[in-house]
């Protein structure tokens, strides 16, 4: 039985998923979830495909109410989650009863929250993904009384014990902090830098207002490019930091054109990627040299951790029903006595 | 001109843990974007797992990847092996189309026209002749939303880019930097010195690829009054032949 819910409050919000990896061979940037790690395990939390559209909410409370019965999970920064009333866990499933109204108020440490609907929600897809592109204008607009439809409604899930979390899946969540460390692999022009480049590795920056899913803009001690040779504009890495003013240091996001001119001191890991998403403006930042090899391990550690995570909650699923497989519960009763 | 029948060597970068930066390095510019072009080519075509795609731009290619599914270093040999399996002679040679694109110069449709004309020392007349003087091979795609990159114009000099970005440049937005040129098909924050404008419109969202032109299309400019970009509005960038 599908199911649907309406947005109440859109706060700023959009409906995502990983990236359109198709994108950047034809000029358009990956885009998608801006923390990964969040919008994976939203999804997992909720039965669902890794790359299954979900929602991303920035910064501002949000609220949607459900219109069926539904299944959710809330990740990503700490806020103040209520279904209908009770006071409920992030970064565990929560199971929403029909006409009850799911609130995320009050986010703070982080910028970004993530939620993940029992078989996802529809939106319209381009080159692959539903990911917004705010400079072709693509992407499911959410506004007060949009109503998303999902494939899947679940019946609520009883608990016993009022006021108890249903689940307790035992996820190490990540630490969001107001003085984040990011990792970051030297860039294929470091050398352009000289002996500045190493201030990158000195400075405490600050997280300015201006920054978004394209880039973050941070000030501080700017490394210094050493010749003014014009470069000829080529392909970017999602992470690329860059000196392009004498204002401040330009972190590439997910939402970055894929090409420019600009050299590119150095590569924030994919691991650190999660963590700049939940850099809010006023925080601070400092930066730490890894290398490519120890980047790879740090976050296929991340990825193994959530593969243990899917694995919990097939097995809870199944035993409660919820899913493709059939759960005890639908297992027709034994013959005879 | 000639088609380079052998591939360029290439040196291979790194470029975090999800990317490969790969350069082609040899003297000639027209080999290097053969190259690095069939090199981009061959690895869509050959598809290996966890490999996004490749973005090849004028003498270089980012190679991006899942990290989690495959490494920088099964990238680099797979980017090395492409480099020994691609061959020019015997690829499909696609004919180039051609498109024209009016443009208003100068003014508020080109703010830094004289910004341009000041550093290169000619007058903004010149400019705008040299601008609609030949025929440009249109690169690659790139930034914003699939733009066609191309060799700029014959001026003295290169183009310094703007010492801080714009925050928002118009759609159709005609502009030159370094040695370059581009069209803006969407609006979108930029670095580079604003000419002039095309009222036609670029990009369409809903087709799919959403620009009509591919790199190797040719793109010419012709000048318009301002008078005359009303004619064009919703007029859409089409091959000329």
């Amino acid at each position: 039985m599908s199911g649907s819910l309406i947005i109440q409050q859109p706060g700023n919000s959009v409906v995502t998923d990983l990236g359109r990896f198709r994108g950047p061979r034809f000029g358009l940037p990956v885009n998608g979830a801006l923390d990964q790690f969040s919008a994976r395990a939203a999804n997992i939390l909720t039965g669902n495909d890794d790359g299954a559209p979900l929602l991303e909410i920035t910064a501002l409370d949000f609220r949607m109410r459900a219109t069926t019965d539904i299944l959710i999970a809330v990740t990503g920064a700490p806020l103040h989650l209520t279904v209908g009333g009770r006071e409920c866990q992030q970064w565990e499933p929560v199971s929403v009863r029909a006409g009850e109204t799911v609130a995320l108020r009050r986010m703070t440490g982080g910028l970004r929250a993530y939620v993940a609907v029992h078989g996802s929600v529809e939106a319209p897809v381009l080159l692959g993904s539903c990911a917004p592109d705010t400079v072709v204008g693509f992407g499911l607009r959410l506004t007060e009384g949009t109503e998303l439809k999902t494939s899947r409604s679940v019946a609520p899930i009883r608990q016993p014990y009022f006021d108890l979390p249903l689940f307790r899946l035992g996820l190490t969540r990540p630490e969001f902090s107001s003085q984040a460390v990011v990792e970051v692999t030297d860039g294929p022009d470091v050398d352009e830098f000289g002996d500045t480049a190493e201030l990158l590795f000195t400075t405490d920056y600050t997280v300015s207002g201006r920054s978004n899913h394209i880039g973050l803009r941070l000030g501080g001690a700017l490394p210094e490019r050493q010749s003014s040779a014009e470069v000829l504009s080529r392909g970017v890495p999602v992470g690329a930091i860059e000196v392009p003013s004498r204002e401040e240091l330009l972190v590439l996001h997910r939402g970055r054109g894929v090409t420019a001119g600009y050299p590119v001191l150095a590569v924030v890991t994919s691991r650190s990627l999660d963590v700049l998403a939940q850099a809010r403006p006023g925080h601070t930042l400092t930066f730490r040299k890894t290398t490519v090899p120890d980047a790879t391990a740090k976050h296929r550690a991340a990825l193994r951790e959530l593969e243990n995570l899917r694995s919990t909650v097939s097995t809870v699923f199944a035993l409660l029903g919820i899913g493709s497989r059939p759960g005890w519960s639908q297992l027709a009763p034994a013959a005879g006595t | 001109m000639p088609a380079p029948t052998t591939p360029t060597p290439v040196d291979v970068y790194e470029s975090g843990d999800a990317a490969l930066r790969v350069v082609a390095s040899s003297p000639d510019p027209e080999a290097n974007w053969s190259t690095v072009h069939a090199l981009a080519a061959w690895l869509e075509a050959a598809g290996a797992d966890g490999v996004h795609g490749a973005v090849p731009t004028y003498d270089s290619l980012l190679v991006e990847f899942d990290p989690g599914v495959t490494s920088a270093r099964q990238v680099r040999a797979f980017v090395l092996l492409g480099m020994q399996q691609i061959d020019f002679i015997g690829a499909p040679a696609r004919a180039a189309r051609e498109f024209s694109v009016p443009v208003v110069y100068g003014g508020e449709y080109g703010p830094d026209l004289e910004r341009v004309a000041e550093q290169q020392q000619l007058p903004v007349e010149e400019i705008i002749a040299l601008h609609i003087a030949k025929s440009y091979v249109i690169r690659c795609l790139g930034a914003p939303a699939g733009s066609p990159m191309m060799d700029g114009p014959d001026f003295p000099v290169p183009v310094p880019r703007l010492k801080d970005p714009r925050l928002s440049v118009p759609a159709g937005a005609v502009a030159v930097a370094g040695r370059q040129a581009v069209i803006a098909p969407a609006a979108a924050p930029g670095g580079w010195c604003v000419i002039g404008q095309t009222p036609l419109t670029v990009l369409d969202a809903a087709a799919e690829p959403l620009v009509p032109y591919v790199p190797g299309d040719l793109l010419r400019f012709r000048q318009i009054h301002a008078g005359e970009f009303a004619d064009y509005a919703g007029r859409k960038l089409e091959a000329a032949r």
